[in-house]
């Protein structure tokens, strides 16, 4: 009985309590992404996230942006420089629009959410290269129904940030639709556990998450997982992933310009 | 038996070399460490058959470059990001564009609420 009233008032906290105390615009958090080649971890790529306000007729919004990049070593084999922008109301971290920029070894695309949370809607772009037009790209409009509550991928990290997850019971979990490729798509987060972990950033009590998505993008029920650290930032610090083209980890590098 | 040790030995060192000069330098180790074995398996028969070891000293001379050129790239490399001026200029143009669609689709919206 205990315990169905502690995931009772999780879900409460989750679906109430998200107002942002978490982070603030100037916060920059810097990762090194690596990859699993035959059995080691080898460095591929710099992540970044930032955030930074930005000032518009109707108030000042927050523009979280994601970069991935490189290192220069690989570039030459494979070349990365992702982008990735959601501009956010700074409170709820509603997102109004979205934006996905992607420059993988050759390969482009572009996606853009116009969010209208009055008519539950999503106005899309995508944009792909094409020799069969003119401009040289072919673009797909739509007009997407989403679910209230429906945000992007990068909106849906950070709001998970502003959760109260230090009321949460182990075991608590929570899902959240991300409007990702023109579909809505479930994550759900689990709470595991609290550790202890080492990092560039120094020695951090974390809660470590346990991530499960709908549509297997994410392989295996145990092999995803993100730690944030336990203070009122809730920066994350580690994260275990496995995908279609094998595993890999992102660790922390640098946190900057931190709220708390 | 021991063609069969040098021929693998030769195959794993030329690999180790090959993956030691690329960014894959830390795969590079394995096949390292398998061509310094079969390097000393080799010798060991072709000591106990009195035979000519020159074969077996290229095949040290790979695993050890190798090694040491790996062991050197995971100590004193360092991750340094690449050119990122286009992408800088991406985001600024991104940004500029956003705010002028923002301004007109959210002209019916008050953010403070």
């Amino acid at each position: 009985m205990k315990s169905l009233f502690s995931i009772l008032l999780f879900s409460v906290v989750f679906i109430v309590g998200a107002q942002n105390k978490t982070f603030q615009s100037g916060e920059k958090l810097v990762f090194t992404a690596s990859y699993n080649m035959s059995g080691l971890m080898t460095d591929i790529a710099q992540v970044s996230m930032e955030a930074n306000n930005v000032k518009t007729k109707s108030g000042t919004l927050l523009h979280l942006k994601c970069a991935a990049t490189t290192y220069k070593k690989w570039d030459n084999f494979f070349k990365v420089r992702d982008l990735y922008e959601s501009f956010v109301n700074p409170k709820t971290v509603t997102p109004y629009l979205y934006k996905r920029e992607i420059s993988e070894g050759g390969y482009y695309k572009y996606v853009k959410y116009n969010f209208k949370h009055k008519s539950k809607t999503v106005k899309s772009l995508i944009r792909k290269k094409s020799k069969n037009f003119e401009s040289g790209f072919w673009d797909r409009n739509n007009t997407i129904k989403i679910n209230s509550g429906t945000r992007d991928i990068v909106s849906t990290i950070y709001y998970l940030r502003t959760l109260d997850i230090k009321k949460a019971p182990v075991g608590a979990s929570d899902t959240f639709t991300v409007l990702f490729d023109n579909k809505e798509t479930k994550f759900s987060f689990t709470y595991v556990k609290k550790e202890t972990i080492n990092t560039a950033i120094g020695r951090k009590e974390c809660y470590k998450l346990k991530i499960g998505v709908a549509n297997n993008v994410l392989k295996g029920s145990n092999s995803n997982f993100l730690w944030l650290t336990a203070d009122e930032n809730k920066i994350p610090v580690f994260a275990k992933f496995k995908v279609a083209i094998g595993n890999g980890e992102l660790k922390i590098k640098s946190a900057t310009g931190l709220k708390n | 038996m021991k063609k069969l040790f040098i021929i693998l030995g030769l195959i794993t060192g030329a690999l180790a070399v090959v993956l030691s000069v690329l960014p894959t330098f830390k795969i590079a180790f394995i096949p390292a460490a398998l061509s310094f074995i079969f390097g000393l398996l080799a010798f060991w028969k072709s000591k106990k058959e009195s035979a000519s070891k020159h074969t077996v000293q290229l095949i040290f001379l790979f695993s050890i470059t190798a090694l040491s050129l790996a062991t050197y790239k995971t100590i004193f490399e360092t991750n340094e990001v690449g050119d990122i001026e286009q992408l800088e200029k991406r985001e600024e143009e991104s940004l500029e564009n956003s705010i002028e669609e923002l301004d007109e689709e959210l002209e019916d919206i008050d953010i403070e609420e």
